[in-house]
């Protein structure tokens, strides 16, 4: 490159990096006023002026949501469920995914277009079905009843299709030589061999399935069965809104997910490229 | 150890047959290449065999078991492929137990077999190493010493050298002669270059459009080619061809080349007319003598202990003679060259051959 060159492209290199901090803040900004305003005290909150940092800080709205509400409950409400969701979901795919990129069985391309299908389908579309039918089942305000509906994610089914597509087939012909059972090549071979697939994936499904809102909040009407994310509105009383108590709450329910994005930053990248790839 | 009878074998994927009516013998403790061109259904064959493409019709009998409709596993036989898939989150030993354990052999008795296998391989420090921290050439004997573990009635291999440098392509030829030496195995082995069979196989079975077109000793389908494609695909350089003119009494032929010129040679054929003649460079000689033909040398390939003349004839016709190594002959020169005529082969229009005496 000629040093105009050069020096074009360090300019146009500049203003990217600029409009990114820009944007960076403009996104950032909620999360730390939401931090921040956690740990002012109510009426500093409503002051109709921007302040950066508490005048008095103060953990007490902490302490309320600790002590006065369910979140204990809501909290292990919502890492069963969480929990379930990530185990059932990925397992299943896993399963699906293998079947249907290795084996050959009469009605594999109908089943593989109907789950391509089933991906175009917003989940909002079928809550009233999913609504009726956990209802009719008695499973309303139970773990099942919040893990049921959630357990429908294409999108890891096709990953997995994809991984296991791109596995070189020599490696099945070996194991078949080496009389290994279809089980034995699934769990011997192929798992072991895309265990960063199923871990970027478990991630993903677990952060869908703690932010999951809508459907936990239909299929729940008892406080103490309410994940957090449906526990945290209740965090207002007969006497009004306290922001800075519903804040304090959310803070607390987003924090395992900050924490996991925190701790498997790469592999969280990963999956939602995955995913994005497919979501396009 | 076994031998291995393919009987009027065919396979078909979808509605083209590719593998038509097949027989042929393997003997035990034999070594036997399949050699041939790309798409020749070499791999389609070996795979047959392992049990990974299954066979249509007719029969596979390993060590006098019919063995057509058994499972991979169940066949008593060993694959080494092209690409090794070594199992890359396993360390060799477990790769190389991995087949062992699925049978349900006991880990003492499997700890004894990768010993011996690693001692015979000479790879005793690599047994807790991971594919990935292997060479090129590691990671193949790896995938040997996978085969060797379960000590089968047979070795396949397909073009197991082809993913290794050349010198490395070398040593391992010889390595893996002296492999099967040692363990004396029934080893069928496919690749598509003629200097890997040549060196390595007891027969050659030489395959071309998913026919087999000759299965003899390297001398013989070298020396006796039985058609012009076998002519044609052993030996390097290759054989020459010269379209000629043949007219025939009894056991005596005089064949009439492109240029004109004319020799006598002692060859039976059924009737005079079109011939391709076929003639292998080292059989043409570069003389200062009386000679059947002149060319003018077009090419010089020096190789120190003789030397490569790509010649043309007047006609237009290239022939490659073979002459010492100190050549004094540059591009350009003319050139006398004399045939052999001892080692002439004809190939009528079917390409079918006859050799002169
Ligand atoms: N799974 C398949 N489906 C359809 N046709 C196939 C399949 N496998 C091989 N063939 C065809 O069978 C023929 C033989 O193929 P094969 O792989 O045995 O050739 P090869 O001699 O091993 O060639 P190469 O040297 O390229 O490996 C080819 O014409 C190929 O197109
Ligand atoms: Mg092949």
């Amino acid at each position: 490159m000629t040093p105009a060159a050069t020096r074009r492209t360090n300019i146009a290199g500049a203003i990217i990096t600029v409009i990114t901090v820009i944007a960076a803040v403009i996104w950032a900004f909620p999360i730390y006023w939401g931090i921040v305003s956690s740990f002012k005290l109510e009426d500093e909150v409503v002051r109709p002026y921007i302040e950066l940092w508490p005048e008095h800080p103060t953990l007490r709205h902490y302490w309320f949501a600790l002590t006065q509400t369910q979140i204990g409950s809501w909290y292990m409400n919502s890492v069963a469920t969480a929990l379930g969701v990530t185990v059932l979901t990925v397992s299943t795919s896993l399963l699906v995914g293998y079947a249907i990129s290795q084996l050959r069985f009469p009605g594999r391309r109908a089943l593989w277009y109907l789950i391509l299908a089933s991906f175009m389908v917003p989940t909002q579309v079928l809550i009233i079905n999913h609504f009726v039918l956990i209802a009719n089942m008695g499973l309303l305000n139970t773990w099942a009843g919040i893990i049921l509906p959630q357990l429908i994610h294409p999108v890891v089914i096709i990953v997995y299709k994809q991984f296991f597509d791109q596995v070189p087939k020599e490696f099945r012909e070996a194991a078949v030589m080496d009389n290994a059972s279809e089980l034995g090549i699934l769990t011997k071979i192929y798992i072991p061999m895309n265990w960063g697939v199923t871990t970027a994936l478990s991630i993903v499904t677990f952060i869908w399935a703690w932010n999951a809102f809508l459907w936990p909040f239909l299929a729940v009407t008892r406080t103490e069965m309410m994940t957090i994310t449906v526990g945290i509105t209740q965090v207002s009383d007969a006497f009004g809104v306290y922001y800075a108590r519903q804040l304090a709450s959310a803070v607390l329910a987003g924090f395992p997910v900050a924490l996991a994005y925190l701790l498997f930053q790469r592999r969280v990248t990963q999956a939602i490229t995955l995913s994005a790839g497919i979501k396009g | 150890m076994a031998d291995i009878a393919l009987q009027n074998v065919s396979k078909s994927f979808g509605a083209v047959e590719v593998i038509k009516d097949i027989s042929f013998q393997v003997k035990q403790g034999e070594f036997v290449v399949f050699l041939g061109p790309s798409g020749s259904g070499k791999s389609t064959l070996l795979r047959m065999i392992a049990g990974l493409e299954s066979i249509d019709r007719g029969k596979l009998l390993i060590g006098g078991r019919e063995c057509q409709a058994l499972a991979p596993g169940q066949r008593d036989v060993a694959m080494v492929f092209q690409n090794y898939a070594l199992y890359p989150h396993m360390t060799v030993r477990d790769n190389m137990a991995f087949g062992l354990r699925n049978i349900g052999m006991k880990e003492k008795d499997i700890a004894a077999r990768v010993a011996d296998a690693a001692r015979i391989l000479e790879m005793d420090a690599l047994l807790d190493r991971r594919p990935s921290q292997l060479s090129g050439g590691q990671r193949q004997r790896v995938a040997i010493g996978r085969a060797i573990v379960k000590e089968p009635a047979a070795f396949l291999f397909d073009e197991p050298l082809s993913n290794l440098d050349a010198a490395l392509r070398v040593r391992t030829r010889v390595e893996l002669a002296q492999l099967h030496q040692r363990i004396a195995a029934t080893m069928i082995y496919v690749t598509h270059d003629q200097t890997e069979a040549m060196t390595l196989a007891d027969r050659i079975v030489i395959l071309n459009d998913c026919r087999i077109e000759q299965i003899g000793t390297p001398l013989e389908v070298y020396t006796y080619p039985a058609s012009r494609f076998v002519a044609g695909f052993v030996g390097s350089p290759g054989m020459n061809f010269l379209d000629a003119e043949i007219s025939t009494s009894g056991k005596e032929a005089v064949a009439t080349l492109g240029d004109g010129s004319r020799m006598a040679m002692t060859i039976s054929v059924p009737d005079g007319g079109a011939y391709e003649l076929g003639i292998r460079p080292e059989a043409v000689q570069v003389t200062t003598g009386r000679g059947d033909t002149t060319g003018e040398a077009t090419v010089v390939e020096n190789l120190g202990d003789r030397t490569l003349v790509h010649t043309r004839l007047n006609d237009g016709t290239s022939v490659i003679a073979l002459d010492g190594g100190r050549s004094q002959i540059a591009p350009g020169d003319t050139v006398t060259l004399r045939f052999d005529t001892s080692q002439l082969h004809l190939f009528d229009s079917a390409g079918r051959a006859y050799h002169a005496d």
